[in-house]
């Protein structure tokens, strides 16, 4: 079968699907549209720096476009270079897989003062993301509102000593940060009872590997059910150590309200036993992800149905699903829209497809590779990557070929 | 000689590496590269040589699609006697308390029906510096050239 396919965002989500529809046709032209010049979105941004087993997906993905011939087309943000309805014209079939990379709010009162970070915004920080905001200052006791696996990944990077590190991509910046950010005391807070946390025990499990912490485990509880029982023997295990860093546990937190006036500087619950106030030096919220706004979301999803949105129009991954899953979850989401698209697929051998990107100001993916290579070749010590952190300088190593 | 590369994956990491392997070996063998999710296991057969590749998911469990084929091969239980396997193993040394536990527990199962495996469990590290094709290339033929005999044997 021939036909044109593009798919916004060159994430893990958007690279299952190019491979899963190519695999199954390998006749069809798939491009992959992403607003950075770099592909691989959450696993490049989002994933943490000391998970590197876990970026190793994106050897598959470099597949798609060293073997299975799909498209890169990087530094093409929908809306600004080219609008939606203009790639649907040019493509068979557009798939939105882009993620959701915002912050959710946390909708109490104090919620938006100062020192309240998103997770999503410190980690984009932390992995170098080239439009993150700078780290900031998160004084000696932050609290992390949230009980994912996100709030556990900023909790174990926060907990790390920097010999710890060892290995990850974690950048200079990043590192000198975390060394010099003087936490003593990192509170975090779930909502739900142990039993019904969010976070794999597989994480928890991990935390027990850190050698720089004391952890308290504040009613955990028991459960009848096993699965969630391995949770709670899990967190059980953690507590103790003798480390500077004090880590505790504590659920059945609804917050309330963010105390000031000027900065946060506690947060008040509800409990089953009335109201408790924690005091902290930051507030960071870890309780999901929103759509940032480059694409009317809602107004998409509304008339979603199996990933199918209108004639010739899908989405995939967390852009559909909310920010919940795994990245092979989504790769599984990714397998079942290919065969969707595959049967509904109608090829107008007269659309241009890419031709309409042509002439703007795109990376491809051999700029991809000129950017890769720079970034692996000669590493600090500890580190298997430096990323190149801005989007001028990515632009200017991705064109190096052309300009010779 | 007649080889089976049976994967089971969650992230696709080990089907990309048994369809490198399949290839790598096809050239002197007839050689398919079959999803454990797609497999029956009254199918194994003592006259073709299988090659394992599996994952670790989650909390040192299966991944996704060796499990439908582990509850059949727990409700049909065939006879496995005179079946060779070879298994390679990809983990994330991360987790290192359930490292590779997905492979093993394949294992486990294959040898309690009665077949017999081949050479060690290797187990490819995600975290480590190696390629994992770099591991299991060389593994694939020394398990080839060791059911040269066994199947031999059988036959």
């Amino acid at each position: 079968m021939t036909g044109k396919i593009a798919i916004i965002g060159a994430g893990p989500s958007g690279c299952f699907l190019a491979q899963a529809l190519l695999k199954a046709e390998p006749g069809l032209q798939v491009d992959l549209i992403d607003r950075l010049p770099v592909p691989y979105g959450l696993v490049r941004y989002g994933v943490a720096a000391d998970h590197q087993g876990t970026k190793a997906v994106t050897r598959q993905f470099a597949r798609l476009f060293e073997r299975q011939g799909a498209g890169y087309y990087g530094n093409v943000g929908i809306g600004s270079d080219v609008t939606l309805d203009a790639l649907r014209s040019a493509y068979d079939a557009v798939v939105l897989a882009a993620g959701l990379s915002a912050d959710r709010a946390l909708a109490v009162p104090g919620g938006d003062l100062p020192g309240v970070f998103g997770a999503g915004r410190l980690t984009r920080a932390l992995y170098e993301h080239p439009e993150a905001e700078a780290l900031p200052d998160l004084g000696p006791h932050p609290l992390i509102v949230g009980n994912g696996n996100v709030a556990i990944d900023l909790l174990r990077l926060l907990a790390k000593s920097p010999d710890e590190l060892e290995g990850s991509d974690l950048g200079q910046g990043p590192t000198d940060w975390l060394a010099g950010s003087g936490i003593e005391e990192i509170t975090i807070t779930g909502r739900s009872p142990a039993a019904a946390a969010k976070f794999d025990t597989v994480m928890i499990k991990e935390l027990g590997k850190l050698s720089g912490v004391a952890i308290r485990v504040i009613g955990a509880g028991e459960s009848d059910d096993p699965e969630a029982q391995k949770k709670l023997d899990a967190l059980k295990a953690l507590e103790g150590g003798a480390g500077p860093r004090r880590i505790t546990f504590r659920f059945g937190l609804t917050p309330l309200a963010v105390d000031g006036p000027g900065r946060a500087e506690a947060v008040r619950f509800a409990t089953t036993d009335g109201e408790e106030r924690l005091p902290c030096t930051s507030v960071l919220t870890a309780i999901g992800f929103d759509t940032p706004g480059d694409l009317p979301r809602d107004a998409l999803l509304t008339e979603e149905s199996g990933g199918r949105l209108a004639e010739g129009l899908y989405a995939t991954g967390w852009f559909r699903r909310g920010p919940r899953g795994t990245i092979p979850d989504n790769r599984a989401d990714a397998k079942a829209l290919a065969e969707r698209i595959l049967a509904e697929l109608r090829p107008d051998p007269s659309r241009p497809g890419a031709d309409i990107l042509q002439g703007r100001d795109h990376t491809d993916y051999d700029g991809w590779c000129r950017i890769d290579s720079a970034e692996t070749a000669n590493p600090p010590p500890g580190r298997c990557r430096a990323k190149i952190t801005t989007r001028e300088e990515m632009l200017s190593l991705a064109r190096q070929e052309d300009m010779q | 000689m007649n080889i089976q590369v049976l994967y089971g994956t969650e992230t696709g990491n080990a089907e990309m590496l048994a369809e490198d392997i399949a290839a790598e070996l096809e050239a002197d063998h007839e050689v398919t590269a079959v999803n454990l999710s797609d497999f029956d296991p009254s199918a194994f057969d003592a006259g073709t040589l299988y090659l394992l590749v599996c994952s670790t998911y989650g909390d040192g469990e299966l991944p996704a699609s060796a499990q439908p084929f582990a509850e059949k091969l727990e409700a049909k239980a065939p006879d496995l006697t005179g079946v060779h396997f070879g298994i390679f193993g990809m983990g994330d040394s991360e987790y290192d308390e359930t490292f590779n536990g997905g492979p093993k527990t394949l294992a486990e199962l294959m040898i309690a029906r009665g077949a017999t495996q081949l050479g060690a469990r290797i187990a490819h590290d995600a975290s480590g510096a190696e390629m994992a094709e770099d591991l299991a290339f060389p593994w694939a033929e020394e398990i080839v050239g060791m059911a040269g005999d066994a199947l031999g044997q059988a036959a």
